[in-house]
């Protein structure tokens, strides 16, 4: 195992570690089933999928009810960990495409999914299917645009949803919508662009579609469009047939900048009717519902009750005012900051706004609170509409004579016994008292300042392994010093002693045993002549000087063993040279 | 009774000093020892003395404090940091005597100190919360980058941030001491794991004791200040600020301070109505 791989190993089992540990065994399980697009036509693919929350791989496809009137494939499986907030989730999704079969409205879930031996379910969704209005003869190409718009006819600040449907064949980049700016016309993008695939005079195409909501501000008749995008075509460019680039590996492609625009549509923008508008009405426009409760109903003198009222639909919610209500006989009324929620979906422009208030009743008896109204014109009635709360009364009973600090939303909890629970009441504020224990006075460490000491603790560990590491480093480079002279000076001796006039046999084997422990740093007791050819060989020494030295071995060898190891040995050899060459050949 | 003149025993030994009838060894046992025994007496009493001094200040000051004399309780707590014991809750007990007295000013200065050595102390920073809520002025609260990236050095203080570093620091090395003459498997798993808390270590005591040392704010002792566009009491006054208000000191001309707040409105003060945190007094 290399020292990286074993470093690599180590980093992903710590980091799968640490994920495990944050992941939590327990973790929620959640099953989410959602939509690409809430409306779809008879030629187009919808992509659904079952987000599953909680597990980190799936263990079984989920079963989903009410696809009997869509052709399904599967979309594939991806698992995912995510933070939010700082808590690590993972979850597994699985995608479907779906391809209506027939047009209507259609109720698609719950999906049902077992987990360890547990049945979770999702939530529904529905989708409607209308019928295709595509022309049906003309051929368009592999490239052209189409906008529509869910209404011809609108209201002053009536939404109408603007679509652009870019139908693609051909390979394109780098895709953009020239800005569409009409005096009189608001328009404003709604959610992403959305993809998928769709069929167009019998033929299959990926679609890009981008929504807005058209909210005109005066009225009279426009010409919307033609509404105009930009890309770029890449077309294929292969070289010359038998060209040295000829190959698949070479095949390049070239951008082409195409610019293409939709058909203009026309809208008529009528003014609101000045037949049955409130007084009170503020020019809201749209879908509106809205909601209302008073809690507790019942309280004591002093304690506080909330009334929450929520508004919402689809139309500017930021238009609808802070309702207020009247001021009321021994009551306190404080109002909450309003939470306004816009959404921006295929819809339109809607969201909610909440308002809430504490109602603090200072007597005994029955509080009335007056109904709200809110007024706005109905956009599919075409009428104006008037929208109000009930009438709320307040049972007051005889109260302890003190009241309560008001907290919206927290008057009372409910215990996990089912006792109620009341809020603490703060009867006083003032400091805690003086720390009297003697601990006081011992000393904190508060370095603030370097003094030697504290060097001494953080630099000192640095110091002495910086120290003991060039001791180390020295005494390496001492001892290989040494042996690089014992090295250098092994030649010399070698020859000194060759010099000799009476060098016996056995002298010469001693020297030659001599050498190569100095000069390469062994310690043999003995050599015979294949060890040191070996030995030479594998230090870089050439064949002949190897043979050469095996044959002096032998030969001494051979003199030693035929007793004749005392003799001194016949000096045609020139061991000297052949000595300096070995020591110039080897490391 | 008759009393003989040669019955030394019954002679006082000075009687017998000035009769020069004393030999050496009598100057030892009589005076020498005697003299010795009480120098050692003192010293120790003395030393005793000293040790108890601290712990009688404190509790004098407590005392004061408990029955409502805040004043001798300020005296008393003010001595006890003059001889060297600035331990948070010295400084505490102090920002609440000056609490009492109605100094606000010096009370959130003393508790600003406090938190210093006492980050987590739940006492303190009701304490100080509280006092803070007393003060007038709405003063933007500072974003600084530090403390929200490295949240956990608001908790801890400069001694513990270098106790787990100087632990941390003598274990890593040591760990790699050890690798220079042997290097077994387990001193690379180690060197791994210590490494990563040995280094977020090393910058949490870096950044504390940067924030420390180089803490800029300063509170208004003074009911009322004006801040004025120039060092010179005839300038414009650019706004007022309550006592309590803790500011950022820039520096000092004459006896003029250059003063800012977080929301960078800057300008001058009198030196004597603002006080360092981390001044000449604390350090």
């Amino acid at each position: 195992m290399t020292s990286r791989f074993r470093h690599i190993l180590f980093l992903s089992m710590l980091a799968i570690l640490i994920l495990s540990a944050s992941l939590g065994y327990g973790a929620d399980i959640t099953v989410t089933l959602t939509l690409d697009r809430t409306e779809a036509t008879t030629v187009d693919s919808v992509r659904m999928k079952v987000s599953v929350s909680g597990v980190r791989e799936s263990t079984s496809s989920p079963g989903i009810q009410g696809l009997e009137n869509f052709y399904v494939t599967q979309g594939g499986t991806s698992s995912r960990v995510e933070i939010i907030n700082g808590q690590m989730k993972a979850g597994v999704d699985y995608t479907y495409f779906l391809q209506p079969r027939q047009t209507g409205t259609f109720q698609i879930g719950p999906a049902e999914l077992m987990i360890k031996g547990k049945t979770f379910q999702s939530n529904t969704v529905t989708l409607t299917v209308i019928k295709s209005d595509q022309a049906t003869g003309s051929d368009k190409g592999p490239l052209f645009l189409v906008s529509t718009l869910s209404s011809n006819d609108v209201y002053l600040e009536e939404q109408a949803i603007y679509s652009l449907k870019l139908y693609i064949q051909a390979n394109v980049r780098d895709i953009s919508l020239h800005p569409l700016e009409m005096e009189g016309i608001t328009l404003t993008q709604l959610g992403d662009a959305q993809e998928y695939q769709s069929i167009y005079n019998n033929q299959s195409y990926k679609v890009i579609e981008v929504g807005f909501a058209l909210t005109p501000t005066k009225p009279g008749g426009y010409v919307i469009g033609p509404a105009k995008m930009s890309m770029t075509v890449l077309e294929s460019r292969r070289r010359s047939p038998g060209s040295l680039f000829d190959d698949p590996f070479f095949h390049l492609t070239t951008g082409r900048p195409v610019t293409i625009a939709s058909e203009p549509l026309t809208l008529n923008v009528r003014p609101l009717p000045d037949k049955g508008r409130p007084t009170n009405y503020i020019g809201l426009v749209g879908r509106f519902e809205m909601t209302s409760h008073l809690e507790p109903s019942t309280i004591e003198a002093g304690e506080s009750a909330t009334l929450t009222v929520q508004i919402k639909g689809l139309g500017k919610i930021n238009l609808i005012p802070d309702l207020n209500i009247p001021s009321l006989n021994d009551t306190k009324i404080y109002a909450d900051q309003p939470v306004l929620n816009v959404t921006k979906d295929r819809g339109g422009i809607g969201g909610s706004k909440t308002m809430k208030w504490a109602i603090v009743p200072e007597k005994e008896g029955q509080t009335i609170i007056p109904s709200l109204t809110l007024s706005y014109f109905d956009t599919t009635t075409h009428q104006y509409r008037t929208l109000k709360t009930p009438s709320y009364s307040l049972n007051v009973l005889p109260g302890q004579g003190q009241r309560d600090t008001p907290a919206i939303g927290s008057a009372k909890d409910q215990g996990a016994d089912n006792t109620v629970k009341k809020a603490i009441k703060e009867l006083g504020r003032d400091i805690l008292p003086v720390h009297t224990s003697i601990k006081a006075l011992s000393q904190p460490l508060s370095p603030t300042r370097i003094n030697p000491m504290i060097g001494l603790i953080l630099f000192g560990p640095l110091v002495i392994y910086g120290g003991v590491f060039f001791i180390v480093l020295f005494r390496k480079r001492s001892l290989e010093s040494q042996t690089e002279i014992t090295a250098k000076r092994a030649a010399r001796k070698f020859s000194k002693q060759c010099r000799q006039d009476d060098l016996c046999a056995n002298d010469l084997l001693l020297a030659i045993r001599d050498y190569l422990n100095e000069k390469l740093g062994l310690s043999l007791g003995a050599v015979t002549a294949h060890e040191a050819s070996v030995i030479l060989e594998s230090r870089g020494a050439s064949h002949e000087a190897v043979q050469y030295m095996r044959d002096i071995i032998q030969r001494c060898e051979d003199a030693i063993y035929t007793g004749q190891g005392q003799s001194p040995i016949v000096q045609d050899l020139d061991m000297v040279k052949l000595i300096k060459r070995i020591d110039k050949e080897i490391r | 009774m008759a009393i003989s003149f040669h019955d030394r025993s019954l002679i006082s030994p000075l009687l017998i000093l000035s009769k020069k009838h004393v030999t050496h060894q009598y100057f030892i046992q009589m005076v020498f020892i005697p003299f010795i025994v009480c120098s050692l007496l003192f010293i120790v009493t003395y030393a005793q003395g000293q040790d108890q001094t601290g712990e009688e200040i404190f509790f004098k000051a407590n005392l004061a404090y408990n029955e409502g004399r805040y004043q001798d309780a300020i005296e008393g707590y003010h001595q006890l940091i003059r001889k060297g014991y600035r331990s948070g809750q010295v400084y505490f007990n102090l920002g609440n005597a000056y609490f009492r007295e109605e100094e606000l000013g010096k009370a959130i200065l003393f508790y600003e100190r406090a938190k210093i050595l006492l980050p987590r102390d739940a006492d303190l920073n009701f304490n100080l919360g509280y006092a803070l809520d007393q003060t007038q002025d709405a003063i933007p609260k500072s974003s600084d980058f530090i403390t929200q990236t490295f949240f956990w050095i608001n908790n801890l203080n400069l001694g513990e941030l270098f106790l787990g570093f100087a632990l941390l620091n003598i274990v890593l090395w040591g760990i790699l001491l050890i690798r220079l003459f042997i290097k077994p498997e387990w001193t690379y798993y180690g060197v791994m794991i210590f490494l990563i808390p040995w280094s977020i270590a090393g910058l949490s005591f870096g950044l504390k004791w940067y924030q420390v040392t180089m803490d800029d704010r300063a509170v208004v002792l003074q009911e009322q200040v004006n801040i004025m566009a120039g060092p010179h009491s005839d300038d414009t006054v650019l706004f007022q600020l309550h006592e309590g208000a803790v500011i950022l000191h820039e520096r000092v001309e004459d006896e003029w301070a250059l003063i800012r707040l977080p929301d960078n409105k800057r300008g001058w003060v009198k030196n004597g109505a603002v006080e360092k945190i981390i001044g000449a007094a604390y350090s």
